[in-house]
Parts: structure tokens; C-alpha cells; sequence
């Protein structure tokens, strides 16, 4: 294949016929009391699951892995007053609430990128330089 | 001697004594032939190994993707002599020499290793397929990963064996700014055998955002490190798709490449490409394909097989993803508009799709690295998911043509969405049953947990003619668990799987041992 000049092909666009997907287009806000909350759910989508009831219902909201909601000193509990940005969409056949920001009282964690990443894939490459060489300093064996 | 190999010794004098008990004693004195020899030793782990590896690791209070790629030198008797390894970890890049180390082989191919560099020493689970190559996945407390690693051949530690066509499929995150979105980058290269690189093409897809193909801007290279790594470790720098990498030369036909642009994170391989000139009939036949990945809910694993026609049309499609636990086993409608196209220039990219009219459109790139194998990119509904499609078996598949040892690994998460990494080894009777051992690391911020030599059987299950879907169950006994896979036999030696159950996302490979 040495020597043939590369041509670039052209692609189709990406097809977003399934649902899941991260639509920020949709995104909406969500607000009300957290009726339950489970660090490891059953169920779809794995992670932290909160129940939380709203003026129109109750609804589960999808909060990704709990070890990065504790990372973050970020907790829920029943009887708490919640606020969180995201978008719906339905994961076997039920709806849930997929959390981009999340917000309890003044404490405002962000869960997933804009475009609708999981933040505790990589929030702690993140950090200031400062704080990069403190961790080499605690760091174990690499 | 560490406490996993304790354990591993502990478990084969276990079962020794029953296997001596049962049988009413050894043969010798019965005059009897004797016993077989085993089929690994620790001298089946032997010369210099190029490894690849990623996963999570414990970083500020939190779980944070990282990779390592490197060498090591085993001498056969238990110890690693040298190696070197590049790091990309949440505090940086690193490049750490091995001073030590030490490793097991059980005779069923499982073993430990242990790796010691000046930040310390970390611990593996491995599973040897041969003495060519093998499985690993990381135990330590603080990070899990998994990966391979394939014997070197250092007479191809030079610029100039870098030479040829390569296929590339690298996975990982992009940081820009505050984001952290996955990626996933492949395409095809040619090395011109003294560091200069040609014909550069890729398709990126950075949470669900699509490149379309692109040729490599300018600066690419690749380049043997000159200071003594590249001679005794083939160790090189390269500029590949407009990202910089470190890599391990296994040999002419395979490299690993770690990214080096932190914070952001790459990992992955390039394959030599066959040189032939690629169009629609080089896709013909039947093929099975294992791909994984990340999604806003991430991740997402998926495992199948399809029937290419040589002109365009695709049949047979018979698919399983398990996206974050949501699992859709396709057919679920009528599968239509299933086509692919080899681009006109010949490179061997492609496009390949279908649509199922229930479950949707599945779109997907594909790099042949020759007519029976290519990396293969998911390009549908933001997902970021890639992998490897390879021909299927022409001859026929029953339990007892698959009966025999196989070395595994899976990767994936658990119910709490923490990483999840197995390594294990079991034998398949001509019945479809099986047992084994099976190693694990469950990560977790808090206490993570380490199992070794668990004990595990179940059944494979073939569905009709064992090309298609394939039921794999494995139980584990202690802790008490059961793993629900479909299973997508690519031939007689190699095994694709993938996770059905609804509470955790795993796939793996299983390859046949000797």
C-alpha cells in the first residue's frame, strides 16, 4: 500500500435511531424530595439510583458509580430536597432521568460532562498541578 | 513468596491430596504409568513480554481510568530481571524501571506476577494461553486493570522493521478543559521503515462526535528510542492521528501504544495490515465481533456475528449488547438495510450497518487489517464503543470439537458501576461442561476486593448449529455468584463473550491453551 496517495472517504453522518444516547439539546431540570436511594442498583443503569418525588410524580434518577458521589462527599438521603439538570430517557423500557449536575442545598456536584460523559471516568486527571504533586506524594506503588 | 502464591500452592496441595485419596494412592508403587507432566511451569514463562493493560485506579478519594503499557523479563525460575513501563495515570505520565520482581505458574497456566519499580510493587493475576502470550489483570487494593501481554522479539527492535501497512484501534478518555469525554480513534498507517509515516487515515469519535475519516495532520513520525530502551526493551515515540504515544514493539506485526498527551488518556495496538489493495469482496463470509466501550450511562459491551456477501450486503445478523446493564438481544425485529462498503481508495476502511426495525439503527467503521480481521468502531446514538470483528469458523462447531483448556479474561462494572477485572482458566469436557479457577479484583473506593483461586463450573450451551448465540453460565462458588454470558465461538480456539445479566457489564475473550 506504500506510496498510493491517501484519499479521504466520505462518512455518514452519525445515526441516532436508539435511545440512551446524552441529548443536550433535551436537557431539562428536576426538582423535589428524595423518597429513596440505593448505591448499587439492580437494575439499569448500574450505579447510584435516587427516587425522587416531583410535582408530576415520582422519577428515578441515574447518578452514575456511588464511589464518585462519596469522592465527592456528596450524599442523599430521604427527606432531602434535590435539584439536578439532565435529560429522560428510557432504559429498558423505563424511564429514568440521566443527572448532569446535581445539586442539594448550597453542594453542587457536576456528574457528567456536556456532552453527557461520565465524569467519574476520569474527573481526577482534572486536577490543579498543586494538587497533582500532593497526590504523587500519597500515591502507592504505579 | 507473597500471600497469593501462598494461596495458589495451598489450592493445588488441596486438591492434590484429594486427586491422591481418591485414587488410592500414587501409581509409582502400582507399577502405573506415570503421571502426565504439567503443562505450565514457571519455565513456560520465560524470555521478554511486552504487556498492555488499563482499567482504574484509586486517585483522590476516587476511580480515575489510567493504562500502562511496558516489557518484562522472565527468566523461567520465578523472577523478572528487568523491563521498563510507561504510565499515563491521573498524576501524570511516568516512565519506571522494573529493578525485581517475582512469578508463579500453576500447571493449569494461572499464576502470579509481581512488578517491582522505585515507586513500589504491583501485583498481578495471569493466565497463560502459551508460553507466547497470556492474560493479566491487575489485584492490587487501589487499581484494577486488565489486558495481554505476547513474547518480544527483540530482532525487531528497529526503525526498519517498522515497516509496511498497520491497523490501529485506540480507546480512552479526551480531556479538554473541564471535560472528559471517551474516545475512541481508528484507522491505518504505512511505517516507511525509517520513522517517516504515510497514507495516515483515522476516524475519531470523542462521545459520540464524529471525525468522519481524516488524514494524519502533519508532524507524524514514529522513532525507536535511541538512548538504549529501543535495542533492549523496543521502546519507541510515535505521532499517530495527531496524538503522541509511547509504544512496545511485540514484533513487526504487532505494537502497543499508550498515549503521552496527559490529561488525556489512550491506549490500544496496531496490527500489520495485509498489502493488498482492499475493495467489497475482500468482506466475505462469516464473522464474529467483540466490541466495548463508554456512554453517558457508560459503558456499554457487545458480542454478535453477520454473514458479508462479498458485494455489499450483510445477513445473519445475530447480536447481544449489554449496555450499562439495559441488554438487547438482536434480532428483536427484522433486521433491514443491512450493507457495508469498502471506501474506493482501498485502505481497507469501510462502513457496515443495520437496522433493526424494533431496536434501531447500528452503524459502525471498520480498518481490515487483512480479509479476515479488522478493528471495528460503533458510530450510532453517542456511543463510544470499538473493537475487533474476525472470520468465523468454517468447520463445524459441537461441544466436543471445543472441549478443552481455555485461559480467559473479562473486563467491565459492577451494580455500583465500579471496574470489575477476572482472569481465570477453565476446561471444557466434550459435554459442554466445565470447571475452573478464576482470579478477580472488584474495585472500590473504599475496600476493594481481591479473590484468588476461586472455584467455578457451569455449561456451554450451544444454540443450533453454534454459530450464532451461545449460552455460556458460570457459577462461582465462594463468593457465591453466577455470570450469565452469550457466547460467539470465532473457531475452534477463541471464544468472545458477553454479559447478560441486567446488574453489571462484562465481556472477554476465551482463547485455548495447548
Amino acid at each position: 500500500m506504500q506510496g498510493r496517495k491517501a484519499q479521504v472517504e466520505a462518512r455518514p453522518a452519525a445515526v441516532h435511531a436508539r435511545a440512551f444516547a446524552y441529548d443536550a439539546k433535551r436537557e431539562t431540570v428536576l426538582e423535589g424530595t428524595v423518597v429513596g436511594y440505593t448505591e448499587s442498583a439492580q437494575i439499569a443503569p448500574t450505579g447510584a439510583h435516587a427516587t425522587v418525588r416531583t410535582a408530576s410524580g415520582d422519577v428515578d434518577v441515574h447518578l452514575g458509580p456511588a464511589s464518585y458521589l462519596e469522592a465527592k462527599h456528596f450524599s442523599l438521603a430521604p427527606g432531602g430536597q434535590v435539584r439536578f439538570a439532565g435529560v429522560n430517557a428510557v432504559v429498558n423500557g423505563k424511564d429514568v432521568f440521566l443527572a448532569r449536575i446535581a445539586q442539594k442545598g448550597s453542594q453542587v456536584v457536576a456528574i457528567r460532562s456536556p456532552r453527557g460523559s461520565l465524569l467519574a471516568n476520569g474527573a481526577a486527571r482534572l486536577v490543579t498541578e498543586a494538587e497533582r504533586v500532593q497526590m504523587k506524594q500519597q500515591g502507592g506503588a504505579r | 513468596m507473597n500471600a497469593r502464591t501462598g494461596s495458589t500452592v495451598s489450592r493445588v496441595s488441596i486438591v492434590l491430596a484429594l486427586c491422591a485419596a481418591a485414587c488410592g494412592g500414587g501409581g509409582g508403587n502400582n507399577g502405573g504409568p506415570p503421571p502426565p507432566p504439567p503443562k505450565f511451569t514457571n519455565a513456560s514463562l520465560s524470555g521478554q513480554y511486552a504487556f498492555s493493560m488499563s482499567g482504574t485506579e484509586l486517585c483522590a478519594g476516587q476511580g480515575s481510568l489510567f493504562a500502562r503499557i511496558g516489557t518484562f523479563t522472565a527468566d523461567g525460575h520465578g523472577n523478572i530481571t528487568k523491563g521498563l513501563e510507561d504510565v499515563n495515570i491521573c498524576t501524570g505520565m511516568g516512565i519506571l524501571q522494573f529493578t525485581g520482581g517475582r512469578y508463579s505458574i500453576d500447571a493449569d497456566g494461572r499464576g502470579s506476577l509481581s512488578l517491582t519499580n522505585s515507586s513500589g510493587t504491583t501485583n498481578y493475576s495471569i493466565s497463560l494461553v502459551s508460553s507466547a502470550q497470556g492474560a493479566v489483570a491487575e489485584t492490587d487494593a487501589t487499581v484494577t486493570a486488565s489486558g495481554t501481554f505476547q513474547r518480544q522479539n527483540p530482532g525487531t527492535f528497529s526503525n526498519a522493521a517498522i515497516a509496511g501497512g498497520y491497523v490501529f484501534d485506540f480507546q480512552g478518555v479526551e480531556v479538554v478543559g473541564t471535560a472528559v469525554d471517551p474516545v475512541s480513534i481508528i484507522g491505518r498507517f504505512d511505517a516507511d521503515g525509517a520513522g517517516g509515516v504515510v497514507n495516515g487515515l483515522y476516524d475519531s469519535n470523542i462521545a459520540g462526535t464524529l471525525s468522519g475519516q481524516q488524514t494524519f495532520p502533519a508532524g507524524t513520525f514514529y522513532q525507536m528510542d535511541t538512548n538504549g530502551d529501543g535495542t533492549t526493551f523496543g521502546r519507541g515515540t510515535a505521532n499517530i492521528a495527531g496524538r503522541n504515544f509511547a509504544f512496545y514493539v511485540v514484533d513487526a506485526t504487532r505494537i502497543k501504544f499508550v498515549g503521552t498527551d496527559f490529561p488525556s488518556e489512550l491506549v490500544g495496538e496496531a496490527f500489520a495490515q495485509q498489502n493488498i489493495a482492499f475493495n467489497d469482496s475482500s468482506l466475505v463470509g462469516d464473522y464474529s465481533f467483540l466490541i466495548d466501550g463508554l456512554n453517558s450511562s457508560s459503558p456499554i459491551a457487545t458480542s454478535g456475528r453477520f454473514t458479508a456477501d462479498g458485494v455489499g450486503n450483510i445477513t445473519n445478523v445475530i447480536a447481544d449488547e449489554n449496555h450499562n446493564g439495559a441488554v438487547t438481544l438482536l434480532p428483536v425485529g427484522t433486521v433491514t438495510g443491512a450493507t457495508y462498503v469498502v471506501d474506493a481508495n482501498r485502505f481497507g476502511g469501510g462502513t457496515l450497518q443495520w437496522t433493526d426495525t424494533t431496536a434501531g439503527t447500528f452503524s459502525f467503521i471498520f480498518y481490515l487489517i487483512s480479509p479476515t480481521q479488522a478493528v471495528l468502531q460503533e458510530t450510532d446514538s453517542g456511543l463510544v464503543s470499538d473493537g475487533v470483528f474476525t472470520a468465523q469458523t468454517a468447520t463445524p462447531i459441537t461441544t466436543a470439537s471445543m472441549a478443552g483448556d481455555y485461559a480467559f479474561v473479562w473486563s467491565g462494572v459492577n451494580s455500583s458501576g465500579d471496574e470489575v477485572d477476572f482472569a481465570g482458566q477453565l476446561t471444557l469436557d466434550s459435554s459442554g461442561g466445565f470447571s475452573g479457577l478464576l482470579d478477580s479484583n472488584r474495585f472500590a473506593t473504599t475496600t476493594s476486593t481481591q479473590v484468588s483461586n476461586a472455584l467455578i463450573n457451569g455449561n456451554l450451551t450451544l444454540g443450533g448449529n453454534g454459530e450464532g448465540a451461545n449460552t455460556l453460565n458460570v457459577t462461582e462458588v465462594s463468593p457465591a455468584d453466577t455470570f450469565h454470558f452469550t457466547a460467539y465461538i470465532v473457531d475452534q480456539n477463541r471464544i468472545f463473550v458477553v454479559c447478560t445479566d441486567t446488574n453489571r457489564v462484562l465481556s472477554g475473550t476465551l482463547t485455548r491453551q495447548p
